[in-house]
């Protein structure tokens, strides 16, 4: 079975389960939302790949010819272009583009091993998300407690540390820190080490049934391979993380201050509680409801993060694919990828949305 | 007229005080007058006037051309590039090449010099000696016409010039030093080549070219600062104009643009901008288009749901009851009232902007391989992370400057031009 498949079983299976779990128990607005949610999704998936189709197809620049370069056979050229269905007119293109992104049908590498795309894809996309989610949590933690912590200490000298922290760190290039990462804690100090997932030698000993290689470590019960995993982890991580971070810092102090003078925490200062309780344990629990919001609006930056943190790290995701198909000008696997990020974007920010109404009960259409 | 009165008064008051304070209580206190802390706008506004002229002159700043080989290779920052330089018996007084002419009876007692085997010293030797020969013969009688003496390793070569063998040798200052110590008699003399300019070092030193990374970083201002003011403002000329009549035509149009916007915002940036830089080619016009298209939903979300508010004014209703055209509507009441946001958007995308266009040339992609590009400049340094830091380390730094301007000045604006955010 496919890494996609089994990933999908794990997380899919799930996922659809609580959905349908809080259709049924849901109140009756929460039953409409989640259906016009799932319906305006539908216009975005097909606006989406409708835009991956407008940039490969209908922008000036023939993909094939390039391919082969200014030398190549005509004849060669003229017999991808029949095969892929090039020559045919734009909307057969487009609707059988179309037809292929519901059924998920990539077409094969034109490069290499002439592989199913999503063969190819359903290897790497595990190591995107082994990526991706820690780092996402990482910013999630660091932004919550610097945002709660700068709004409790406003106009303070930790305020503005946190404050100009937020700032530079929303500017520095994501593959510079990358790289000054690699060069201060793998090359100086050789703590971690700078590219790949896992060691070789402990690699060639794990069997992979996700090729989420945290999760095959723990299953196989390989420590040596688990602690491997996670030491490789750490910096790509960390410069995913830190860079995500400076947005949620903002975003949470802001909605923290904004919160901290509502009537209610006047009222819970009134009876004497102290100021740290008032913090994070009144103010923080409602400020938290927008940063909800704020992830689902972060995938895209998490998503472009991802490709670059990826080249830096020879992290073998669905960004360094992305980037290695390009420079071997592989049509068929760039028009993928590129569409499967934008499903995954639709996926991601359907997902935030139901979570959002649910903690947040004034959420309704 | 009466409820103005007290404002009034207040705002003498106010003056009057600021008239008894000195400058730098005043500067402190224009965190009052503006909202905003004055030291965020300052300091941005200096680094992006400061970014301008170096974009707008960068033959003041850079010594050499970006693509010009100048130095050796991967020399570190501040180094001296090695010159071939003459080594002698300390105290025999030799420390140019010239101290080597010698009288009329040369022909029988030219001087040795030694040199290694297969490096271009002894070619620079032989030719600069020829030069110091030509001007000698027009002024005097002295001459200079070394005998080159040839050995196979550096050790040999000092050997000689320490058993009094040869009287100098001429090797390159690099491996002298590294040397230096087991010839404790030998004294080094200076560069033979007599040009002054490469040694001063480079301040940032070179890559694996040999070109001056500090020139190249120069250069590189330019493309940047073009890619971050071009883009921004071919979103802003499509998404202004688009928000205002979407917002104010509303209907099926405004549904239908939102839809389209609200995608394309959605989808990862640097992505699409992947996507259209690898079909379009390399060139800089290219990354433009690119990432202009990724910025326009940014204006016409704003701008957009400001029109939306400010077409219900009562001035807005006014003008429309006068008989005002649409199109004079929106260009003199409602244009106008979107304008701070507007400035505070393309700042802030301006960073944006720069960060994505530095994201695509690391990955490879938009400009054309020769171009001094930071991200270039990066990405090609990454090879040589293990060997030369600073490679990679300035290029970035510059990157990170210049976005956090523009990131601050957006921060600056925001709190000028916003004031309800002023408490937050």
């Amino acid at each position: 079975m496919s890494p996609l498949a089994l990933i999908f079983l794990i997380v899919g299976i799930p996922a659809l389960a609580g959905l349908i779990y809080i259709f049924v128990r849901g109140s009756s607005g929460l039953r409409r939302f989640i259906i016009t949610r799932i319906a305006l999704t539908l216009p975005m998936v097909f606006i989406l790949a409708s835009l991956v189709f407008f940039v490969m197809h209908i922008l000036p620049g023939d993909p094939i010819t390039s391919a082969l370069g200014p030398k190549g056979d005509p004849a060669t050229i003229a017999r991808i272009q029949d095969q892929l269905g090039l020559n045919d007119p734009l909307v057969v293109q487009y609707g059988r583009f179309l037809g292929d992104v519901v059924t998920l049908n990539f077409g094969d590498s034109l490069t290499g091993g002439h592989r199913p795309v999503l063969d190819e894809m359903s290897e790497r996309f595990p190591a995107t998300l082994e990526l991706v989610i820690p780092a996402a949590l990482l910013a999630l933690i660091l932004g919550i407690v610097g945002g709660a912590l700068a709004a409790s200490r406003r106009k303070r000298t930790t305020d503005y540390g946190l404050r100009i922290y937020s700032v530079v760190i929303y500017s520095i290039p994501i593959f510079w820190l990358g790289l000054m990462l690699q060069l201060i804690f793998g090359l100086k100090l050789g703590w971690f080490p700078i590219s790949g997932r896992i060691d070789a030698v402990v690699s060639t000993g794990l069997h992979r049934v996700t090729n989420i290689l945290l999760i095959d470590s723990i299953l196989a019960w390989n420590w040596t391979a688990f602690r491997s995993v996670v030491w490789h982890l750490v910096l790509p991580t960390a410069t995913l993380g830190l860079i995500l971070s400076g947005v949620f810092v903002r975003l949470t102090r802001i909605n923290v201050i904004e919160t901290l003078q509502m009537d209610y925490i006047e009222a819970a200062r009134a009876r004497g509680i102290r100021e740290r309780v008032v913090v994070y344990s009144h103010a923080l629990r409602n400020a938290l409801i927008p940063v909800v919001t704020l992830i689902g609006l972060q995938v895209a930056i998490l998503l472009a993060g991802a490709v670059l943190t990826e080249t830096v790290f020879s992290w073998p995701g669905m960004g360094q694919y992305l980037v290695q198909r390009i420079s071997a000008r592989d049509y068929t696997a760039v028009q993928s990828v590129i569409t499967m990020f934008a499903l995954m974007v639709a996926v991601i920010s359907l997902a935030m949305d139901i979570v959002y109404s649910l903690v947040d009960p004034r959420v309704r259409y | 007229m009466s409820a103005q009165e007290p404002e009034v008064e207040e705002k003498q008051q106010w003056e009057e005080e600021l008239a008894r304070v000195g400058l730098v209580r005043r500067l402190l206190r224009a965190r009052r007058w503006y909202g905003a802390d004055w030291w965020f706008v300052a300091i941005s506004g200096v680094m992006v006037l400061g970014f301008l002229i170096v974009a707008f002159l960068p033959g003041l700043f850079a010594r050499y051309a970006p693509d010009q080989q100048v130095g050796p290779r991967f020399l570190a920052p501040g180094a001296h590039p090695a010159v071939p330089i003459l080594v002698a018996a300390s105290g025999s007084g030799l420390v140019n090449l010239e101290d080597l002419a010698v009288g009329p009876d040369a022909e029988v007692s030219r001087p040795k010099v030694a040199v290694v085997r297969g490096l271009p010293t002894a070619g620079a030797l032989r030719e600069r000696a020829q030069v110091i020969d030509d001007q000698l013969q027009v002024t005097g009688d002295l001459r200079l016409r070394p005998s080159i003496e040839r050995y196979d390793t550096l050790d040999e070569a000092l050997q000689a010039v320490a058993d009094g063998d040869v009287v100098a040798a001429v090797v390159g200052s690099d491996l002298f030093d590294a040397d230096a110590a087991k010839f404790p008699t030998l004294a080094a003399g200076n560069d033979i080549t007599g040009e002054q300019a490469a040694a001063g070092g480079f301040l940032l030193g070179t890559n694996q070219i040999g070109q001056d990374l500090f020139s190249r970083l120069v250069w590189g201002t330019r493309v940047a600062l073009l890619i971050g003011f071009a883009s921004a403002g071919v979103a802003l000329v499509a998404g202004v104009p688009l928000g205002l009549i979407a917002g104010y035509a509303g209907g099926k149009l405004d549904r239908l643009l939102t839809l389209l916007m609200d995608s394309l915002y959605a989808f990862p940036g640097l992505i699409l901008a992947i996507a259209i830089t690898a079909v379009l080619g390399p060139s800089i016009l290219n990354v433009i288009v690119a990432i202009a298209v990724l910025y326009v939903p940014t204006y016409y979300r704003i701008v957009r749901g400001q029109t939306l508010s400010v077409k219900e004014d009562v001035y807005v209703e006014a003008a429309q009851s006068i008989g005002a055209t649409s199109g004079s509507i929106l260009r003199r009441y409602i244009y106008p009232n979107v304008i701070p946001s507007i400035s505070i958007i393309f700042s802030v995308n301006i960073a944006d902007a720069i960060l994505t266009g530095a994201g695509l040339s690391f990955l490879g992609l938009g400009l054309p391989p020769n171009t001094a590009d930071w991200g270039i400049d990066v990405a090609r340094g990454q090879e040589f992370i293990q060997s030369a830091w600073w490679l990679v380390t300035f290029p970035g730094l510059a990157i990170m400057m210049v976005v956090l301007a523009f990131t601050m000045m957006g921060e600056g604006l925001t709190e000028i031009l916003n004031p309800k955010l002023r408490d937050r």
